[in-house]
Protein backbone atom coordinates (compact mmCIF):
# COMPACT_ATOMS: atom_id res chain seq x y z
CA UNK A 1 0.00 0.00 0.00
CA UNK A 2 1.08 3.72 -1.00
CA UNK A 3 1.49 5.50 2.29
CA UNK A 4 2.50 8.93 0.83
CA UNK A 5 -0.36 10.29 -1.18
CA UNK A 6 -0.71 13.80 -1.52
CA UNK A 7 -3.27 15.36 0.78
CA UNK A 8 -5.52 12.24 1.04
CA UNK A 9 -6.90 10.12 4.17
CA UNK A 10 -5.67 6.81 5.65
CA UNK A 11 -7.65 4.12 6.55
CA UNK A 12 -8.22 3.91 10.40
CA UNK A 13 -6.23 1.12 11.29
CA UNK A 14 -3.21 2.24 9.43
CA UNK A 15 -3.28 5.46 10.81
CA UNK A 16 -2.86 3.78 14.29
CA UNK A 17 -0.04 1.41 13.06
CA UNK A 18 1.74 4.63 12.23
CA UNK A 19 1.53 6.39 15.59
CA UNK A 20 2.89 3.44 17.87
CA UNK A 21 5.41 2.96 15.46
CA UNK A 22 6.07 6.63 15.58
CA UNK A 23 6.33 6.14 19.48
CA UNK A 24 7.97 3.27 19.47
CA UNK A 25 10.77 4.37 17.32
CA UNK A 26 10.91 7.16 20.00
CA UNK A 27 11.19 5.11 22.53
CA UNK A 28 13.39 2.33 20.66
CA UNK A 29 15.95 5.47 19.90
CA UNK A 30 15.82 6.56 23.60
CA UNK A 31 16.68 3.25 24.88
CA UNK A 32 19.55 2.74 22.54
CA UNK A 33 21.27 6.37 23.16
CA UNK A 34 20.80 5.11 27.17
CA UNK A 35 22.71 1.69 27.23
CA UNK A 36 25.04 2.75 25.25
CA UNK A 37 26.89 4.35 27.73
CA UNK A 38 27.72 7.88 26.35
CA UNK A 39 25.53 9.90 28.73
CA UNK A 40 25.17 8.74 32.36
CA UNK A 41 22.19 7.01 33.60
CA UNK A 42 21.77 9.58 36.08
CA UNK A 43 21.27 12.26 33.04
CA UNK A 44 19.30 9.83 30.58
CA UNK A 45 18.06 6.79 32.29
CA UNK A 46 16.64 3.86 30.33
CA UNK A 47 12.90 4.45 29.57
CA UNK A 48 12.06 0.98 31.51
CA UNK A 49 13.58 2.63 34.71
CA UNK A 50 11.39 5.88 33.89
CA UNK A 51 8.82 3.03 33.75
CA UNK A 52 9.82 1.62 37.40
CA UNK A 53 9.98 5.00 38.53
CA UNK A 54 6.87 5.80 38.01
CA UNK A 55 5.53 2.89 40.26
CA UNK A 56 7.82 3.45 42.85
CA UNK A 57 6.14 7.36 43.03
CA UNK A 58 3.07 5.92 43.55
CA UNK A 59 4.49 3.05 46.20
CA UNK A 60 6.85 4.79 47.95
CA UNK A 61 5.06 7.78 48.32
CA UNK A 62 1.62 9.17 47.76
CA UNK A 63 2.07 10.29 44.47
CA UNK A 64 -2.26 9.99 43.90
CA UNK A 65 -2.85 12.08 46.77
CA UNK A 66 -0.18 14.63 44.54
CA UNK A 67 -2.08 14.27 41.13
CA UNK A 68 -5.60 14.61 42.82
CA UNK A 69 -4.27 18.04 44.44
CA UNK A 70 -3.15 19.45 41.15
CA UNK A 71 -5.72 17.94 39.46
CA UNK A 72 -8.29 20.13 42.15
CA UNK A 73 -6.06 23.45 41.65
CA UNK A 74 -6.38 23.29 37.96
CA UNK A 75 -10.37 22.76 38.26
CA UNK A 76 -10.83 25.41 40.49
CA UNK A 77 -8.98 27.83 39.36
CA UNK A 78 -10.55 26.83 36.15
CA UNK A 79 -14.07 26.95 36.92
CA UNK A 80 -13.54 30.49 38.76
CA UNK A 81 -12.16 31.42 35.34
CA UNK A 82 -15.21 30.26 32.79
CA UNK A 83 -18.12 31.23 35.21
CA UNK A 84 -17.23 35.24 35.16
CA UNK A 85 -15.29 34.69 31.44
CA UNK A 86 -18.16 33.14 29.54
CA UNK A 87 -21.12 36.02 30.94
CA UNK A 88 -18.67 39.01 30.81
CA UNK A 89 -17.22 37.57 27.33
CA UNK A 90 -20.52 37.56 25.93
CA UNK A 91 -21.67 41.24 26.99
CA UNK A 92 -18.19 42.47 25.47
CA UNK A 93 -19.56 41.26 22.30
CA UNK A 94 -23.16 42.11 23.00
CA UNK A 95 -22.66 45.64 23.62
CA UNK A 96 -19.87 47.63 22.35
CA UNK A 97 -19.60 49.73 25.88
CA UNK A 98 -18.63 46.53 27.65
CA UNK A 99 -16.03 45.92 24.98
CA UNK A 100 -14.77 49.09 24.44
CA UNK A 101 -14.21 49.57 28.39
CA UNK A 102 -12.19 46.45 28.61
CA UNK A 103 -10.79 45.31 26.01
CA UNK A 104 -7.20 47.66 26.48
CA UNK A 105 -7.35 46.73 30.08
CA UNK A 106 -7.81 42.95 29.21
CA UNK A 107 -5.35 43.11 26.28
CA UNK A 108 -2.18 44.46 28.72
CA UNK A 109 -3.04 42.26 31.15
CA UNK A 110 -2.78 39.19 28.58
CA UNK A 111 0.60 40.00 27.65
CA UNK A 112 1.97 40.02 30.92
CA UNK A 113 4.14 36.92 31.13
CA UNK A 114 2.28 34.71 34.26
CA UNK A 115 5.30 33.67 35.85
CA UNK A 116 6.57 37.48 36.15
CA UNK A 117 3.28 37.72 38.65
CA UNK A 118 4.03 34.58 40.62
CA UNK A 119 5.88 37.01 43.35
CA UNK A 120 3.00 39.39 43.42
CA UNK A 121 0.58 36.95 43.80
CA UNK A 122 2.34 34.95 46.91
CA UNK A 123 2.89 38.63 48.58
CA UNK A 124 -0.51 38.96 47.98
CA UNK A 125 -1.97 35.53 48.52
CA UNK A 126 0.75 34.20 50.70
CA UNK A 127 1.45 30.36 50.05
CA UNK A 128 -1.41 28.56 50.38
CA UNK A 129 -3.80 27.13 47.64
CA UNK A 130 -5.25 30.71 46.85
CA UNK A 131 -2.29 31.67 45.29
CA UNK A 132 -2.10 29.02 43.31
CA UNK A 133 -5.59 29.54 42.40
CA UNK A 134 -5.02 33.23 41.47
CA UNK A 135 -1.87 32.53 39.32
CA UNK A 136 -3.60 29.68 37.31
CA UNK A 137 -6.65 32.23 37.04
CA UNK A 138 -4.49 35.17 36.03
CA UNK A 139 -3.05 32.92 33.12
CA UNK A 140 -6.35 31.56 31.77
CA UNK A 141 -9.18 34.45 32.77
CA UNK A 142 -7.89 36.96 30.83
CA UNK A 143 -7.43 35.26 27.52
CA UNK A 144 -10.39 33.40 27.79
CA UNK A 145 -12.59 36.26 27.91
CA UNK A 146 -11.48 37.40 24.41
CA UNK A 147 -11.88 34.20 22.73
CA UNK A 148 -15.49 34.10 24.04
CA UNK A 149 -15.79 37.60 23.19
CA UNK A 150 -14.44 36.29 19.55
CA UNK A 151 -16.50 33.18 19.66
CA UNK A 152 -19.94 34.97 20.11
CA UNK A 153 -19.27 37.98 17.99
CA UNK A 154 -18.76 35.58 15.32
CA UNK A 155 -22.28 34.28 15.53
CA UNK A 156 -24.13 35.16 12.25
CA UNK A 157 -25.92 38.53 12.01
CA UNK A 158 -28.77 36.94 9.77
CA UNK A 159 -28.99 34.40 13.18
CA UNK A 160 -29.38 37.49 15.77
CA UNK A 161 -31.90 39.33 13.03
CA UNK A 162 -33.89 36.30 12.92
CA UNK A 163 -34.65 36.31 16.12
CA UNK A 164 -35.72 39.44 16.58
CA UNK A 165 -37.94 39.45 13.89
CA UNK A 166 -39.21 36.05 15.38
CA UNK A 167 -40.28 37.99 18.80
CA UNK A 168 -36.87 37.20 20.92
CA UNK A 169 -35.95 39.85 23.29
CA UNK A 170 -32.47 40.69 23.58
CA UNK A 171 -32.23 38.29 26.23
CA UNK A 172 -33.74 35.46 24.72
CA UNK A 173 -31.31 36.19 21.71
CA UNK A 174 -28.61 35.81 23.97
CA UNK A 175 -29.61 32.48 25.55
CA UNK A 176 -31.25 31.02 22.91
CA UNK A 177 -29.37 31.88 19.27
CA UNK A 178 -25.87 33.00 20.40
CA UNK A 179 -25.06 30.80 23.12
CA UNK A 180 -26.22 28.01 21.28
CA UNK A 181 -24.81 29.04 18.30
CA UNK A 182 -21.45 29.72 19.87
CA UNK A 183 -20.98 26.94 22.25
CA UNK A 184 -19.03 24.45 20.10
CA UNK A 185 -15.77 27.00 19.42
CA UNK A 186 -16.65 28.11 22.81
CA UNK A 187 -15.93 24.74 24.14
CA UNK A 188 -12.97 23.54 21.98
CA UNK A 189 -11.43 27.03 23.35
CA UNK A 190 -12.29 25.71 26.81
CA UNK A 191 -10.07 22.72 25.66
CA UNK A 192 -6.95 24.43 24.67
CA UNK A 193 -7.05 26.98 28.00
CA UNK A 194 -7.38 24.04 30.67
CA UNK A 195 -4.09 22.77 28.67
CA UNK A 196 -2.52 25.92 29.67
CA UNK A 197 -3.76 25.77 33.20
CA UNK A 198 -1.45 22.95 33.21
CA UNK A 199 1.45 25.17 32.47
CA UNK A 200 1.01 27.47 34.65
CA UNK A 201 0.36 25.24 37.73
CA UNK A 202 3.63 23.13 37.38
CA UNK A 203 5.37 27.06 37.82
CA UNK A 204 3.36 27.61 40.55
CA UNK A 205 4.07 24.56 42.48
CA UNK A 206 7.82 24.47 42.01
CA UNK A 207 7.50 27.92 43.14
CA UNK A 208 5.94 27.63 46.13
CA UNK A 209 3.95 24.17 47.27
CA UNK A 210 4.58 21.54 49.82
CA UNK A 211 2.08 18.96 47.69
CA UNK A 212 1.39 18.67 44.06
CA UNK A 213 2.95 17.19 41.21
CA UNK A 214 5.10 19.90 40.41
CA UNK A 215 6.63 20.31 44.13
CA UNK A 216 7.25 16.58 43.77
CA UNK A 217 9.14 16.70 40.33
CA UNK A 218 11.02 19.72 41.73
CA UNK A 219 11.87 18.08 45.12
CA UNK A 220 13.12 14.88 43.75
CA UNK A 221 15.43 16.93 41.27
CA UNK A 222 17.34 17.91 44.49
CA UNK A 223 18.01 13.99 44.40
CA UNK A 224 19.09 13.70 41.34
CA UNK A 225 16.23 11.12 40.81
CA UNK A 226 15.87 11.55 37.50
CA UNK A 227 13.69 8.69 36.30
CA UNK A 228 11.64 9.45 39.12
CA UNK A 229 11.37 13.54 37.55
CA UNK A 230 11.07 11.95 33.89
CA UNK A 231 7.91 10.11 35.96
CA UNK A 232 5.78 12.89 37.05
CA UNK A 233 6.54 14.97 33.42
CA UNK A 234 4.74 11.85 31.89
CA UNK A 235 2.54 11.54 34.45
CA UNK A 236 1.23 15.33 33.72
CA UNK A 237 1.42 14.40 29.60
CA UNK A 238 -0.95 11.56 30.51
CA UNK A 239 -3.11 13.33 33.03
CA UNK A 240 -3.42 15.96 29.82
CA UNK A 241 -4.00 13.62 27.38
CA UNK A 242 -6.61 11.90 29.29
CA UNK A 243 -8.49 15.38 29.85
CA UNK A 244 -8.03 16.52 26.42
CA UNK A 245 -9.63 13.07 24.87
CA UNK A 246 -12.80 13.41 27.45
CA UNK A 247 -13.40 17.31 25.50
CA UNK A 248 -12.79 15.85 22.59
CA UNK A 249 -15.50 13.18 23.29
CA UNK A 250 -18.16 15.31 24.57
CA UNK A 251 -17.30 18.18 22.24
CA UNK A 252 -18.42 15.19 19.61
CA UNK A 253 -21.58 13.87 22.12
CA UNK A 254 -22.77 17.27 22.46
CA UNK A 255 -22.43 19.09 18.76
CA UNK A 256 -23.39 15.53 16.74
CA UNK A 257 -25.47 17.99 14.77
CA UNK A 258 -22.14 19.15 13.54
CA UNK A 259 -21.16 16.39 11.93
CA UNK A 260 -22.28 15.66 8.37
CA UNK B 1 -54.71 54.76 4.29
CA UNK B 2 -52.51 51.69 2.78
CA UNK B 3 -51.46 48.26 4.77
CA UNK B 4 -47.79 49.00 4.20
CA UNK B 5 -46.69 52.22 3.84
CA UNK B 6 -43.30 53.71 2.97
CA UNK B 7 -43.51 57.96 3.44
CA UNK B 8 -40.22 59.99 2.11
CA UNK B 9 -37.84 57.78 3.20
CA UNK B 10 -34.46 58.34 2.25
CA UNK B 11 -31.09 56.78 3.99
CA UNK B 12 -27.10 57.97 3.74
CA UNK B 13 -24.08 55.48 5.43
CA UNK B 14 -21.64 57.47 6.41
CA UNK B 15 -18.45 55.50 6.31
CA UNK B 16 -14.87 57.44 6.99
CA UNK B 17 -16.23 60.87 7.23
CA UNK B 18 -17.72 60.25 3.35
CA UNK B 19 -21.95 60.57 3.20
CA UNK B 20 -23.17 58.03 0.60
CA UNK B 21 -26.57 58.11 -0.55
CA UNK B 22 -28.52 55.00 -0.66
CA UNK B 23 -31.69 55.62 -0.92
CA UNK B 24 -33.12 59.30 -2.55
CA UNK B 25 -36.68 60.17 -0.55
CA UNK B 26 -39.67 57.83 -2.26
CA UNK B 27 -42.68 56.77 -1.31
CA UNK B 28 -44.94 53.07 -1.51
CA UNK B 29 -48.01 52.29 -0.31
CA UNK B 30 -48.52 48.44 -0.26
CA UNK B 31 -51.64 46.47 0.17
CA UNK B 32 -52.69 44.31 2.87
CA UNK B 33 -52.32 40.70 1.09
CA UNK B 34 -50.27 41.91 -2.00
CA UNK B 35 -47.26 40.49 -3.22
CA UNK B 36 -44.67 43.29 -4.30
CA UNK B 37 -41.19 42.71 -5.40
CA UNK B 38 -38.28 44.79 -5.20
CA UNK B 39 -35.64 44.57 -8.82
CA UNK B 40 -32.79 46.51 -9.06
CA UNK B 41 -29.29 46.00 -9.81
CA UNK B 42 -26.84 44.91 -6.91
CA UNK B 43 -26.04 46.83 -4.06
CA UNK B 44 -28.46 49.54 -4.96
CA UNK B 45 -30.21 49.90 -1.97
CA UNK B 46 -33.31 47.70 -2.33
CA UNK B 47 -32.45 45.78 0.47
CA UNK B 48 -31.90 48.87 2.51
CA UNK B 49 -34.89 49.48 2.15
CA UNK B 50 -36.71 46.42 2.98
CA UNK B 51 -34.43 46.32 6.31
CA UNK B 52 -36.15 49.42 7.35
CA UNK B 53 -39.28 48.22 6.98
CA UNK B 54 -37.96 45.03 9.48
CA UNK B 55 -36.54 47.63 11.74
CA UNK B 56 -33.30 46.48 11.30
CA UNK B 57 -31.72 49.46 9.73
CA UNK B 58 -32.72 52.79 11.15
CA UNK B 59 -35.27 55.52 9.58
CA UNK B 60 -33.76 58.77 10.09
CA UNK B 61 -35.87 60.21 7.48
CA UNK B 62 -38.95 59.90 6.14
CA UNK B 63 -41.56 57.05 7.99
CA UNK B 64 -42.75 53.62 7.80
CA UNK B 65 -46.21 52.74 8.71
CA UNK B 66 -48.08 49.78 9.07
CA UNK B 67 -51.91 49.62 9.39
CA UNK B 68 -51.37 53.31 10.71
CA UNK B 69 -48.93 53.30 13.14
CA UNK B 70 -45.28 54.16 12.74
CA UNK B 71 -42.58 50.69 13.16
CA UNK B 72 -39.63 50.73 14.94
CA UNK B 73 -37.15 48.03 16.50
CA UNK B 74 -37.62 44.80 14.71
CA UNK B 75 -40.30 42.53 15.84
CA UNK B 76 -42.36 39.51 15.27
CA UNK B 77 -45.15 42.02 13.25
CA UNK B 78 -42.23 41.93 10.26
CA UNK B 79 -40.72 38.21 9.88
CA UNK B 80 -37.70 38.19 7.90
CA UNK B 81 -36.15 35.44 5.19
CA UNK B 82 -32.05 35.59 4.46
CA UNK B 83 -30.59 34.25 1.17
CA UNK B 84 -28.00 32.97 3.29
CA UNK B 85 -29.85 30.38 5.02
CA UNK B 86 -30.11 31.59 8.42
CA UNK B 87 -31.75 27.95 10.10
CA UNK B 88 -30.62 27.18 13.52
CA UNK B 89 -27.84 24.02 12.99
CA UNK B 90 -28.11 23.12 16.75
CA UNK B 91 -32.29 22.39 15.81
CA UNK B 92 -34.05 19.86 14.25
CA UNK B 93 -35.94 21.34 11.29
CA UNK B 94 -39.01 20.75 13.36
CA UNK B 95 -37.32 23.19 16.42
CA UNK B 96 -36.37 25.69 13.67
CA UNK B 97 -39.81 26.10 12.70
CA UNK B 98 -41.29 25.73 16.39
CA UNK B 99 -38.67 28.31 17.37
CA UNK B 100 -40.43 31.78 17.65
CA UNK B 101 -43.36 30.07 19.04
CA UNK B 102 -41.78 29.73 22.14
CA UNK B 103 -42.10 33.25 23.17
CA UNK B 104 -46.05 33.33 22.60
CA UNK B 105 -47.60 33.50 25.92
CA UNK B 106 -50.86 33.67 23.55
CA UNK B 107 -50.56 29.75 22.60
CA UNK B 108 -51.24 26.53 23.78
CA UNK B 109 -48.47 23.92 23.74
CA UNK B 110 -51.15 22.19 21.76
CA UNK B 111 -51.80 24.87 19.26
CA UNK B 112 -47.67 25.59 19.20
CA UNK B 113 -47.57 21.70 17.94
CA UNK B 114 -50.74 22.11 15.68
CA UNK B 115 -48.91 25.38 13.66
CA UNK B 116 -45.61 23.48 13.67
CA UNK B 117 -47.17 20.71 11.61
CA UNK B 118 -49.19 22.77 9.38
CA UNK B 119 -45.64 24.45 8.26
CA UNK B 120 -44.03 21.25 8.38
CA UNK B 121 -46.30 20.18 5.81
CA UNK B 122 -47.04 23.22 3.93
CA UNK B 123 -43.18 23.05 2.77
CA UNK B 124 -43.03 19.48 2.51
CA UNK B 125 -40.42 18.55 5.22
CA UNK B 126 -42.37 16.52 7.09
CA UNK B 127 -39.91 13.51 6.62
CA UNK B 128 -37.49 15.48 7.84
CA UNK B 129 -39.08 17.08 10.94
CA UNK B 130 -35.88 15.63 13.26
CA UNK B 131 -33.27 15.72 10.80
CA UNK B 132 -30.43 18.72 11.79
CA UNK B 133 -29.97 21.13 9.00
CA UNK B 134 -27.06 20.37 8.19
CA UNK B 135 -27.88 17.20 6.78
CA UNK B 136 -30.36 18.38 4.86
CA UNK B 137 -30.15 20.48 1.39
CA UNK B 138 -29.77 24.35 0.90
CA UNK B 139 -32.98 24.21 -0.53
CA UNK B 140 -34.41 22.85 1.86
CA UNK B 141 -32.49 24.76 4.78
CA UNK B 142 -34.42 28.14 2.96
CA UNK B 143 -37.45 26.16 2.86
CA UNK B 144 -37.45 25.49 6.72
CA UNK B 145 -36.28 29.51 7.50
CA UNK B 146 -39.43 30.47 5.23
CA UNK B 147 -41.98 28.32 7.46
CA UNK B 148 -40.24 29.15 10.86
CA UNK B 149 -40.99 32.73 9.51
CA UNK B 150 -44.56 32.11 8.49
CA UNK B 151 -45.19 30.03 11.65
CA UNK B 152 -44.72 32.56 13.79
CA UNK B 153 -47.29 34.64 11.67
CA UNK B 154 -46.28 38.27 10.61
CA UNK B 155 -48.42 40.64 9.46
CA UNK B 156 -45.29 41.29 6.67
CA UNK B 157 -43.23 39.05 4.88
CA UNK B 158 -39.63 40.51 4.00
CA UNK B 159 -37.37 38.25 1.52
CA UNK B 160 -34.40 38.95 0.75
CA UNK B 161 -33.36 37.15 -2.29
CA UNK B 162 -33.97 34.09 -0.87
CA UNK B 163 -33.32 31.81 -3.39
CA UNK B 164 -30.54 33.80 -5.07
CA UNK B 165 -28.07 30.85 -3.87
CA UNK B 166 -30.27 27.63 -5.47
CA UNK B 167 -29.16 26.20 -8.48
CA UNK B 168 -31.68 26.80 -11.18
CA UNK B 169 -33.88 23.56 -10.31
CA UNK B 170 -34.54 24.10 -6.72
CA UNK B 171 -34.99 27.58 -7.60
CA UNK B 172 -38.04 26.95 -9.98
CA UNK B 173 -39.46 24.48 -7.18
CA UNK B 174 -39.15 27.00 -4.55
CA UNK B 175 -41.19 30.11 -6.17
CA UNK B 176 -43.73 27.28 -7.49
CA UNK B 177 -44.06 26.24 -3.42
CA UNK B 178 -43.59 30.41 -3.00
CA UNK B 179 -46.86 31.14 -4.72
CA UNK B 180 -48.72 28.05 -3.69
CA UNK B 181 -47.65 29.44 0.11
CA UNK B 182 -48.53 33.08 -0.69
CA UNK B 183 -52.08 31.87 -2.29
CA UNK B 184 -53.21 29.84 0.83
CA UNK B 185 -51.27 32.67 3.36
CA UNK B 186 -52.33 35.75 1.70
CA UNK B 187 -49.38 37.32 3.26
CA UNK B 188 -48.28 40.71 2.63
CA UNK B 189 -44.83 40.37 1.31
CA UNK B 190 -41.70 42.17 0.02
CA UNK B 191 -39.33 40.15 -2.16
CA UNK B 192 -36.06 41.56 -3.12
CA UNK B 193 -34.83 40.09 -6.15
CA UNK B 194 -32.51 40.75 -9.04
CA UNK B 195 -33.75 38.44 -11.52
CA UNK B 196 -36.35 39.93 -13.95
CA UNK B 197 -38.06 36.84 -14.51
CA UNK B 198 -38.61 35.64 -10.66
CA UNK B 199 -39.55 39.24 -9.68
CA UNK B 200 -42.23 38.99 -12.43
CA UNK B 201 -43.25 35.62 -11.78
CA UNK B 202 -43.93 36.10 -8.49
CA UNK B 203 -45.42 39.56 -8.11
CA UNK B 204 -48.07 41.44 -7.92
CA UNK B 205 -46.67 44.22 -8.59
CA UNK B 206 -42.71 44.50 -9.56
CA UNK B 207 -40.90 48.12 -8.44
CA UNK B 208 -37.75 48.97 -9.94
CA UNK B 209 -35.04 50.65 -8.49
CA UNK B 210 -32.34 52.91 -10.15
CA UNK B 211 -28.89 52.35 -9.70
CA UNK B 212 -27.67 54.08 -5.83
CA UNK B 213 -28.48 56.24 -4.83
CA UNK B 214 -31.51 53.87 -5.26
CA UNK B 215 -35.39 56.01 -6.32
CA UNK B 216 -38.13 54.16 -7.76
CA UNK B 217 -38.28 54.16 -11.42
CA UNK B 218 -41.40 52.70 -12.23
CA UNK B 219 -43.76 50.41 -10.62
CA UNK B 220 -45.18 47.63 -13.14
CA UNK B 221 -48.73 45.74 -12.10
CA UNK B 222 -47.87 42.33 -13.19
CA UNK B 223 -51.66 41.36 -11.90
CA UNK B 224 -53.16 43.48 -14.30
CA UNK B 225 -51.46 41.88 -17.16
CA UNK B 226 -51.02 38.15 -16.12
CA UNK B 227 -53.79 37.53 -13.44
CA UNK B 228 -53.18 35.99 -10.18
CA UNK B 229 -52.95 32.58 -11.63
CA UNK B 230 -48.84 31.81 -11.70
CA UNK B 231 -47.74 28.56 -12.86
CA UNK B 232 -44.50 27.86 -14.58
CA UNK B 233 -46.24 27.73 -17.73
CA UNK B 234 -47.02 31.32 -17.46
CA UNK B 235 -43.11 31.80 -17.93
CA UNK B 236 -43.50 30.76 -21.46
CA UNK B 237 -46.69 33.29 -22.69
CA UNK B 238 -46.64 35.82 -24.70
CA UNK B 239 -47.59 38.52 -22.27
CA UNK B 240 -44.79 36.88 -19.64
CA UNK B 241 -42.37 37.37 -22.48
CA UNK B 242 -43.46 40.94 -23.44
CA UNK B 243 -43.19 42.04 -19.62
CA UNK B 244 -40.02 40.52 -19.56
CA UNK B 245 -38.63 43.01 -22.05
CA UNK B 246 -40.18 45.89 -21.43
CA UNK B 247 -38.29 46.07 -17.83
CA UNK B 248 -35.51 44.66 -19.08
CA UNK B 249 -35.20 47.13 -21.28
CA UNK B 250 -36.18 49.82 -18.16
CA UNK B 251 -33.21 48.32 -16.59
CA UNK B 252 -30.92 48.07 -19.63
CA UNK B 253 -31.26 51.98 -19.96
CA UNK B 254 -30.62 52.29 -16.40
CA UNK B 255 -27.40 50.59 -16.22
CA UNK B 256 -26.42 52.55 -19.39
CA UNK B 257 -27.49 55.66 -17.52
CA UNK B 258 -25.74 55.12 -14.06
CA UNK B 259 -22.34 53.59 -16.08
CA UNK B 260 -22.18 56.85 -17.97
CA UNK B 261 -22.82 58.75 -14.65
CA UNK B 262 -20.08 57.11 -12.69
CA UNK B 263 -17.72 57.61 -16.24
CA UNK B 264 -18.02 60.99 -15.83
CA UNK B 265 -17.47 61.09 -12.29
CA UNK B 266 -14.28 59.42 -12.65
CA UNK B 267 -13.23 61.97 -15.69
Amino acid sequence: MRLLVFRTGLPRRTELILGLAGLFAFLGAWHLTAISGLIKPQFLPTPWAVVEAFGRLFTDRNFAGDIAISIGRVWAAFTLSVVIAVPLGLMMSSYRAVGAALEPFVDFVRYLPVPALVPLLIIWFGVGEASKIAVLWMGTFFQLLLLVSDDTKRVPGEYVESGFTLGASQWQIMRDIIMPAALPNIVDNLRITLGWCWTYLIIAEIVAASSGVGHVIWSLRRFVKTPEVMAGIVAIGIVGLLTDQAFRYAHRRWFRYQRR
Amino acid sequence: MAFLSIQSVSKSFRTDGVETEVLTPLSLDIDRGELVTFLGPSGCGKTTLMRMVGGLESVEAGRITLDGVTLGPPDRRRGMVFQSYAAFPWLTVRGNIAFGLKYRTDLTNAEKTAITDRYLDMVGLKAFADQYTNRISGGMRQRVAIARTLASDPDVLLMDEPFGALDALTREHLQQQLLGINEAEQKTTIFVTHDVEEAILLAHRVVIFSARPAQILSVVDIGAGLGTQRDEALRQSAAFQSLRHEIQDTIRVEYARAREAEEAHAV
